[in-house]
């Protein structure tokens, strides 16, 4: 039983770092951004090149990682989402953008890394592990949980009490606002968007060591978990994407475990389902989700 | 210059030398492999065995007056992909004979082209029983089926580690994964070994922990995987990781030299039933390993079967009368009788099945070896 | 060229000609629901369960093809009755989103079915589609959706995808048009499942993937959706284009797979932000352009 749950807090962690980035963009921009699946696997490769080509330790390809992750968000406003703002459809056409992308991104990874996974070599990550009850865990899981709620308090922290959070706040509630109040609108989507892939590609890292599994289709799947993570948070809302996520971690192992591994994905969609037909806004997420 | 009687004979023996090179006919063999997707890791030993079984025979003049020629495409692990690269061999490059694909997922979209456009098709790993050859008289078969390995491989595990129980994981979205499962489960139970518990996966899955957990709970004296390379490296990993320290035994997804590359020091003393017995002293066994690893490729048991494809085509050509045509080389594999090949003497069976005998396998040391 | 290489040439090619036909249905079924301003993505799910119920027919009670086709067009047509009306109340990127996961449990239903052999699916299912079949259904959808165009309904679903809150002011039912398109959209989307089952020998889930109905409705805006053909045209353009680059592409270099990709991705993005419109609007956009250029060669 305890094992069960250190699988589903750890599988959890990946989720709620991935679904942060998903609902952070959506919060300021009110658009899915659809590429943020193709941030987590380049990222993933990247540090894979980084551990394997320039022999550095893993400690220090993550947060090489995670830069990286950020500019190519940047990137990814700049070419997707900025040329579309004044459009009135802007969000589905957002929405399509970010589809384009992700499909030129995921190929772009295919042809440079070839559809073989890759695996980091051994003793990327010690090996070590303790014993909790019944549970083993190893520090790698460890590592990832504490990683994961390290970035969550660092993210709330930014947000809620920092400048820029503020701004990225204002921007969220009314972009026409926050201008009107001096606010460099776009500097701040572009911030947003270095935040959000920063977290995605923190996960895709994290997603590769702990599964040792780095393929240029790693992104599909956890992409539709992702969306069921924030429709049950709540979409825009931090909190609600972290809980969500470790929630449908631990829900998704004890469906395993107790009905077997066949309805392991549906879970996530027959959760996604009675959430947006009984209660759209989700946990914690802003009403107004209906047509008005 | 000067035309001495020398010279002279020279001139008239390289001009009479002439003739005696004939004109060539190319026998084109088509061969559909998954050099990407899913499958990769054996498509790419399979193009390797063809190519050097291709340059071999070419060489070594048992086909007077034909030239061989393979035509590789791939097909993406993907059946809409499949069966167009089939169309194009069929009628585009208009091949005698196709080798592959490499899944019996695809081969089961594919072939019925085949049938249909009566070109005959050999499949060199499709292990599916009781399909692929039933889908009609122009397709045969070279690999050995789960149901021809995976009972004598358990029984011989059985006699070495002696487990009354067992654990099952298998892949319940790929035909060769699911087909391995239900040989394993009807043999166990033929066997009499109790199966505590039963999970699955999907191809795409990378996170075990949640059904090996639940699997290891019930304390398993073995743990039986059906499950294709990529997967099976991960989930022999993540077994070891959560601190199962019983027996593997996989399927012939697992007989990869790439899922020893990628289970690492989890690999070591997993199981598994193969085709090719390796260390077989058979001087034609020898020849290949060795002809492989001279080209740079440590050969593994796809590469063995893509080679004894092309070899059976040769020899069926050649008990055709020397003829490549597409109903030639149909009517010389009916003739094809212990031909010599690495996998051991090979003939068809009458349901156009491969026969030979099997065997069992231990990863010791990084390497396969044949378990005695 | 000779009679004995075009009939060569038309054997290879026939498949591609079949997926382009099927390709422009399974545009036109995203698009049914798109020309009211929805993004439905639930057509993967449609195409299976119509897909399914052909072969489930066609295997096991061995009825016409006729008989079934029919059934593959009102299976999911009925489905897409309880689902619409909960989820068209959602708004734009909801709506995507519950659609999406519509498909994957459809998806992942059959992947659970041991009656069709699970995640195996259903082969050998005998070859009755033929070409004039394809696109034959694709003339007749086509033409329907043509006839609703000119017709009031048009004209309804028109101020719909502008604007709905005023549509509704109007008068107009809204919900009743966007679950009839809705259903229309499911029936088309069946109806190609069955075809495509009934070519290509077999169905199985993992055809009916998120990626599929991304595939669909990158089709319908490539081609452009202000005008009801305009998905079939982008279904053909990405349908092909990957057979000719395929030949460029192994000349240097590069692989069949990760570059069919790109060119969807890129083709994709550059219609989206340059030619929102979609082909259809080049011809069009080009003469608009060309006409800028005269009257100011003109004024200079």
């Amino acid at each position: 039983m305890g094992q069960q749950i250190v699988n589903g807090l750890f599988l959890g962690s990946i989720y709620a770092l991935f679904a942060l980035g998903y609902t952070l963009v959506f919060g300021v921009l009110d658009i899915l951004n659809l590429a943020h699946q193709a941030v987590f696997m380049l990222c993933a490769y990247a540090a894979l090149l980084v551990v394997v080509h320039l022999h550095l330790p893993i400690y220090l390809a993550f947060p090489a990682s995670v830069l990286a992750g950020g500019l190519l968000g940047i990137l990814i406003d700049r070419i997707a989402f900025r040329p579309l703002r004044g459009r009135s459809d802007s969000n589905i056409s957002g929405l399509i953008s970010s589809i384009a992308l992700a499909t030129i991104l995921e190929a772009v990874g295919l042809q440079l890394f070839g559809p073989d996974v890759e695996r980091f070599p051994l003793g990327t990550v010690p090996d070590r592990s303790l014993r909790i009850g019944d549970a083993i865990v190893s520090e790698l899981q460890v590592v990832i949980i504490g990683i994961a709620l390290a970035m969550l308090a660092v993210l709330t922290f930014l947000l809620q009490r920092t400048r820029l959070g503020r701004q990225i706040r204002a921007v969220a509630e009314s972009p026409l606002a926050a201008r009107i109040l001096g606010v460099n609108v776009d500097r701040v989507i572009a911030a947003s968007f270095f935040i959000s892939s920063a977290l995605g590609s923190a996960s895709g890292v994290l997603f590769g060591l702990a599964f040792n599994n780095v393929a240029p289709d790693m992104g599909r799947a956890v992409e539709l978990k992702g969306l069921a993570v924030i429709i049950l948070g709540g979409m825009g809302s931090m909190p609600g994407a972290a809980i969500a996520g470790f929630a449908l971690g631990l829900l998704e192992v004890f469906t395993v475990a107790k009905l077997g591994s066949s309805y392991r994905d549906a879970i996530a969609f027959g959760v996604l389902f009675l959430v947006l037909v009984l209660r759209p806004r989700g946990l914690l997420g802003q009403a107004a989700l209906r047509e008005a | 210059m000067r035309f001495t009687p020398g010279r002279l004979a020279a001139l008239a023996a390289l001009l009479l030398a002439a003739p005696i090179t004939q004109a060539q006919t190319v026998v084109k063999i088509g061969a559909a492999f998954s050099l990407t997707g899913n499958a990769a890791a054996y498509g790419a030993q399979q193009k390797a065995g063809v190519l050097l079984a291709v340059d071999e025979i070419n060489k070594s003049g048992k086909l007077p007056g034909i030239t061989l020629e393979a035509v590789v495409e791939d097909d993406g692990t993907n059946p809409q992909q499949g069966i167009q690269v089939f169309d194009r061999f069929i009628n585009r490059d208009k091949v005698s004979a196709i080798l592959g694909p490499t899944l019996s997922t695809l081969a089961e979209a594919a072939d019925p082209r085949a049938q249909e456009q009566k070109t005959p098709v050999v499949a060199v790993s499709n292990t599916k029983p009781n399909a692929i050859t039933t889908i009609g008289d122009y397709i045969w078969r070279v690999s050995l089926t789960e149901a021809q390995v995976i009972p004598s491989a358990i029984e011989i595990a059985r006699g070495k580690l002696g487990f009354k129980t067992a654990g099952l994981l298998y892949g319940n979205d790929d035909a060769f994964t699911k087909a391995g499962y239900d040989v394993m489960k009807a043999t166990l139970e033929k066997q009499g070994v109790q199966i505590l518990g039963t999970q699955t996966f999907s191809t795409k899955d990378r996170d075990f922990n949640a059904q090996l957990t639940a699997l290891k709970n019930l304390k398993p004296d073995i743990l039986f995987v059906s499950a294709l390379v990529e997967q099976a490296g991960s989930i022999a990993v993540q077994a070891r990781q959560l601190g199962y320290t019983g027996p593997i035994m996989g399927g012939n997804g697992f007989n990869s030299t790439k899922f020893i590359q990628l289970g690492g020091p989890a690999a070591e003393g997993v199981l598994v039933g193969t085709a090719w017995n390796r260390v077989s002293p058979d001087p034609v066994n020898l020849a290949f390993i060795k002809a492989m690893q001279a080209r740079g490729t440590d050969p593994d048991q796809f590469c063995a079967q893509a080679y004894t494809g092309v070899l059976v085509i040769a020899e069926a050509i050649k008990l055709a009368g020397n003829k490549g045509g597409r109903d030639d080389i149909k009517a010389g594999f009916a003739k094809v009788k212990d031909l010599p090949t690495p996998l051991g003497k090979f003939s068809f069976l009458p349901s156009r099945d491969g026969n030979h005998a099997a065997a069992v396998q231990v990863v010791k040391g990084g390497k396969f070896e044949i378990m005695q | 060229m000779n009679l004995q290489a075009l009939t060569d040439l038309w054997l290879t090619y026939q498949s591609t000609v079949a997926f382009v036909g099927l390709n422009g249905l399974l545009a036109l079924s995203v698009y049914a629901s798109l020309s009211c301003g929805q993004l439905s993505l639930a057509q993967a799910g449609f195409m299976a369960l119509g897909a399914y119920t052909s072969a489930i027919l066609t295997v096991h009670a061995q009825l016409p093809f006729a008989v079934v086709v029919l059934a593959a067009v009102l299976v999911p047509a009925l489905v897409a009755v309880p689902l619409g009306l909960p989820v068209l109340r959602l708004r734009g990127v909801f709506l995507a989103i519950a659609t999406i996961g519509f498909g994957e449990v459809v998806r992942i239903f059959f992947v659970n079915l041991d009656y069709t052999n699970g995640a195996l699916g259903i082969v050998a299912i005998p070859r009755r589609t033929q070409l004039w079949m394809i696109y034959g259904a694709l003339a007749v959808v086509l033409f329907v959706l043509w006839r609703i165009r000119g017709s009031r309904a048009g004209y309804a679903l028109e101020a719909i995808r502008e604007d709905e809150p005023a549509a509704r002011t109007m008068g107009i039912h809204a919900s009743a048009y966007k679950l009839a398109m809705l259903v229309l959209g499911a029936g088309i989307a069946g109806l190609a499942g069955a075809l495509d089952a009934h070519l290509n020998f077999m169905v199985a889930p993992s055809s009916y993937s998120f990626s599929r109905v991304v595939d669909m409705l990158v089709y319908a805006i490539v081609g452009g959706t202000s005008v009801f053909y305009g998905p079939v045209v982008g279904a053909a353009f990405l349908t092909l284009l990957p057979e000719v680059l395929r030949e460029v592409g192994s000349r240097v270099g590069l692989q069949p797979g990760p570059l069919r990709l790109f060119v969807n991705g890129l083709v994709l993005l550059l219609v989206i932000l340059f030619l929102p419109n979609g082909l259809v609007s080049l011809p069009r956009r080009l003469r608009g352009w060309l006409e800028s250029r005269r009257s100011a060669a003109h004024a200079a």
